[in-house]
């Protein structure tokens, strides 16, 4: 019934327990899985007189989010790859996490989207994490959610 | 993955949708589907002074009750039968929905919830419909929202 998955991570511990069911729902449905994690764009530091010390230029940000896009999204390449499911990986950026999700479901076709109740700001454990919300109110196509 | 799959309807066209996709992934993921109808809990229309003509008895009530929870998990039922899919349909009364749904998911061992992402209710394309919403946010049970 579903025959590309699509698991949104942030690497936080919720989110990789996502991907494992995400893996093995593949595996039973004969499915791909396309990973994918989103990072926050480049911003300028500090005010206008001064440039901060520390600050990134903006080539130096993108190095550094698809340094940590490849170390996420390798946990999702090596799970994949155990369970001998084929798998692809996206890495974006953007300022709403939510808004990319959808676009890469949309973009690759996938039919299926799990993610976890929250991620990296989960606070609660009554309501509903904020990306995940989000992406429920704003995609077409059945969203998997697991605590 | 999935052993025993609880398919909330309330007789909406969306909620019948959603159901037969359900059937279709439980008999995939071979499982079996328990499919609940949760009706409002009894309130007799009467005041003090008079009693309505149209008065309903309790006894009158729970007939109903039955009636139509028997003619809304209908489709879901057979759906099941001809897919080969064992199915369970269970009828509950009470004042919200999203807590007999998540009662009965813990009660019957379910592992998933599927369901639409709005029923009778929907109004809003935007937004998730209300007892989806609370199934989410009062569960630990995954649940596969369907967008309607």
């Amino acid at each position: 019934m579903f025959r590309n998955i699509l698991v949104p991570t942030d690497g936080t511990a919720l989110s990789r327990k996502a991907v494992k069911r995400a893996v093995q729902l593949a595996r039973e449905q004969k499915a791909r899985v396309t990973g994918c994690y989103v990072g926050p764009p480049w911003r300028p530091k500090g005010g206008d007189e001064s440039i901060s010390y520390g600050a990134e230029s903006p080539q130096q940000h993108s190095a550094s989010m698809e340094k940590t896009a490849r170390h996420i999204l390798d946990t999702v390449r090596r799970e994949a790859l155990k369970a001998g499911v084929p798998c692809k990986c996206i890495f974006s950026m953007g300022d709403y996490p939510y808004l990319k999700i959808v676009e890469t479901a949309n973009r690759n076709g996938c039919d299926l989207i799990l993610m976890a109740t929250h991620g990296r700001r989960g606070i609660s454990r009554l309501l509903l994490g904020s990306e995940t919300s989000k992406v429920l109110a704003h995609c077409r196509i059945p969203v998997l959610v697991c605590r | 993955m999935f052993r025993n799959i609880l398919v909330p309807v309330d007789g909406s066209p969306r909620s019948r949708r959603a159901s037969l996709n359900a059937v279709r992934f439980a008999k995939e993921q071979s499982a079996r589907i328990t499919g609940i109808y949760v009706a409002p809990p009894y309130r007799p229309n009467v005041n003090e002074a008079s009693i309505r003509r149209d008065f309903v008895p309790p006894h009158e009530y729970e007939r109903r009750v039955k009636a139509t929870a028997d003619r809304v998990l209908r489709p879901l039922r057979k759906a099941a039968s001809v897919a080969g899919v064992r199915c369970e349909a269970l009828s509950a009364v009470g004042d919200y929905p999203y807590e007999e749904i998540v009662k009965a998911a813990q009660g019957r061992k379910c592992d998933l919830i599927y369901m639409a992402s709005h029923g009778r209710r929907g109004l809003s394309l935007l937004i998730l419909g209300s007892e989806t919403n609370k199934v989410l946010s009062h569960c630990k049970v995954p649940v596969l929202v369907e967008r309607v």
